[in-house]
């Protein structure tokens, strides 16, 4: 097997991996910044309403 | 995709498109014949062409996702525009740098002005400029407008580059490529349709990834309005 | 106003606004001259490679040239609000776009003008042809088309001057084959019929783009 065929499928696996890893990282710091917003807004009971 | 039915449809697409790859890498590696001319080299063709389909069908997406946002001015025809130009972006990327290691072996360079590479570079770029577009227009609903006229415009002029490119080729005849010639075994088709079909379940999951990962951004920035609201009383 | 009224009316404001202040112009023939030179030292161009050289350099000169008039006549608009002003006219979309695609047809072709005496008199190339004018004209009009849309909306954005290069370049891309190659077959001795094909590809860029860029152009100013 060349090396240039391994390099290849590197690329394919390392893009695929790349940009999931990029989508579960985003998608998990907005899933803690909207948790952490929800608490805020249960702690706090609206004030004048 | 919201709730929890679409949670399990979108774990199933996830599993699927990851077996299915698996089956068509076996494929590549086991069921294909080893081509005479190039040798195993010519096995990086199968996820080559599927990569590159497949980021050209994700910008045919965006052009009809544009299509449908202009006409409606619907939120979900924009986070489908953007999902599908980044999953597009990234395959298209894939088929530019192993179409480059290709070449190398093929044609002794790493870069010749191939029309079927020269166009998904061109690609790259216009939709490289399409994130960059997104990422420099305040507001939302101005960027969607936007976004959605240059994912049609973009789309439009893709064929008449290719036609210019191929053209502009025949008449610099690239003696470099001239050995494109390759046998093509029954064996290497069905490899080559089994890996288009796996990357194109690839593209649906990633694309719902993406999509979710969107609408959940949303989600924030409605609880970050609502907060706001609040504390202003 | 019939439709013919209106497109004029839109001309006009531009020209009048062009001879009050010239910036337009001026700007894209002091820029032109500038990268004659930046080429003529980069290529180290002279007599004996300009007519291979020539028609790439005469293009580029006119894409890069062009960005500019592009972006100050759309950010005109947008300083002065004008754009909000002609919406209220009673006045369609394609009647303002039409206008400002010849507006901005018309400052190019003026500094082409200028450049095309200017190149055959520096590199020796015969560019005072009919059909080497008319393939300026044809490329001129695919580019100052889409380059008005793209325009448009590089005015909207945060990074406005770097914003119109990086969406028009790759858009453009068939009119610069196109122009560079009928050109060059022109220029080499050819006639017209030798580049009929690149003259083609020109002709239905212009059509299409432009009709692309007239049905999109209102939803780029709406809002």
């Amino acid at each position: 097997m060349s090396s240039t065929l391994f390099a290849a499928y590197a690329v394919f696996w390392g893009l695929t991996f790349a940009f999931v890893m990029s989508l579960w990282a985003r998608q998990r710091r907005i899933q803690q910044e909207l948790k952490r917003l929800s608490e805020t807004f249960e702690r706090n009971p609206p004030a004048n309403d | 995709m919201r709730g929890s039915d679409n949670y399990l449809a979108q774990h199933l697409l996830t599993v699927g498109s990851g077996l299915v790859m698996l089956v068509a890498l076996g494929m590549v590696f086991l069921y294909a014949p080893r081509e005479a001319v190039m040798g195993d080299v010519q096995r990086i063709f199968y996820f080559h062409v599927a990569s590159a389909w497949v980021g050209f069908f994700g910008f045919f997406v965006t052009f009809l996702a544009g299509v449908g946002y202009l006409l409606s001015g619907q939120r979900r025809w924009d986070v489908l525009a953007l999902s599908s130009v980044e999953v597009g972006v990234t395959f298209i990327t894939m088929t530019v740098v192993t179409g480059s290691l290709w070449a190398k072996p093929a044609w002794g360079t790493y870069w010749t002005w191939e029309p079927r590479l020269t166009i998904s570079a061109v690609q790259l770029l216009i939709y490289v400029a399409y994130l960059m577009l997104r990422g420099s227009v305040e507001g939302r609903e101005q960027r969607a407008r936007f976004s959605s006229v240059y994912g049609i415009v973009a789309f439009v002029t893709v064929p008449l580059s290719w036609f210019a490119i191929r053209w502009w080729r025949t008449i610099h005849p690239d003696i470099l490529t001239g050995g494109d010639q390759m046998a093509i075994a029954p064996r290497m088709i069905h490899t080559l349709l089994v890996s288009i079909g796996a990357f194109t379940l690839l593209y649906a999951a990633l694309l719902s990834l993406r999509m979710k990962l969107e609408w959940t951004s949303d989600e924030l920035i409605r609880m970050r309005l609502k907060l706001e609201r609040r504390s202003r009383g | 106003m019939s439709f013919l009224r209106k497109l004029l009316a839109v001309i006009n404001k531009d020209i009048a606004a062009e001879m009050h202040t010239r910036e337009i112009i001026s700007a894209m023939l002091v820029f032109s001259l500038l990268q004659l030179l930046i080429f003529s030292f980069a290529l180290d161009l002279h007599a004996a490679i300009a007519e291979t050289v020539a028609p790439g350099v005469l293009w580029a000169t006119i894409v890069f040239a062009g960005t500019l008039g592009l972006n100050r006549s759309l950010a005109r608009e947008q300083r002065n609000s004008c754009i909000d002003g002609l919406l209220l006219a009673p006045m369609s979309r394609s009647a303002i776009f039409f206008g400002k695609v010849a507006g901005n047809f018309l400052f190019m072709v003026l500094v082409e003008a200028a450049l095309v005496p200017l190149f055959s008199a520096l590199f020796g190339v015969a560019l005072f042809r009919l059909s080497v004018l008319l393939v300026l004209g044809l490329g001129t009009l695919g580019y100052a088309s889409v380059g008005t849309l793209m325009a448009a909306i590089a005015v909207n954005t945060r990074a406005r001057e770097v914003m119109l290069p990086v969406l028009l370049f790759p858009l453009a891309l068939p009119v610069l084959i196109g122009a560079v190659q009928a050109t060059g077959g022109l220029v080499s001795g050819g006639s017209l019929v030798d580049v009929a094909a690149w003259v083609r590809v020109l002709v239905v860029y212009d059509l299409v783009i432009t009709a692309v860029s007239l049905v999109t152009f209102g939803y780029v100013l709406e809002g």
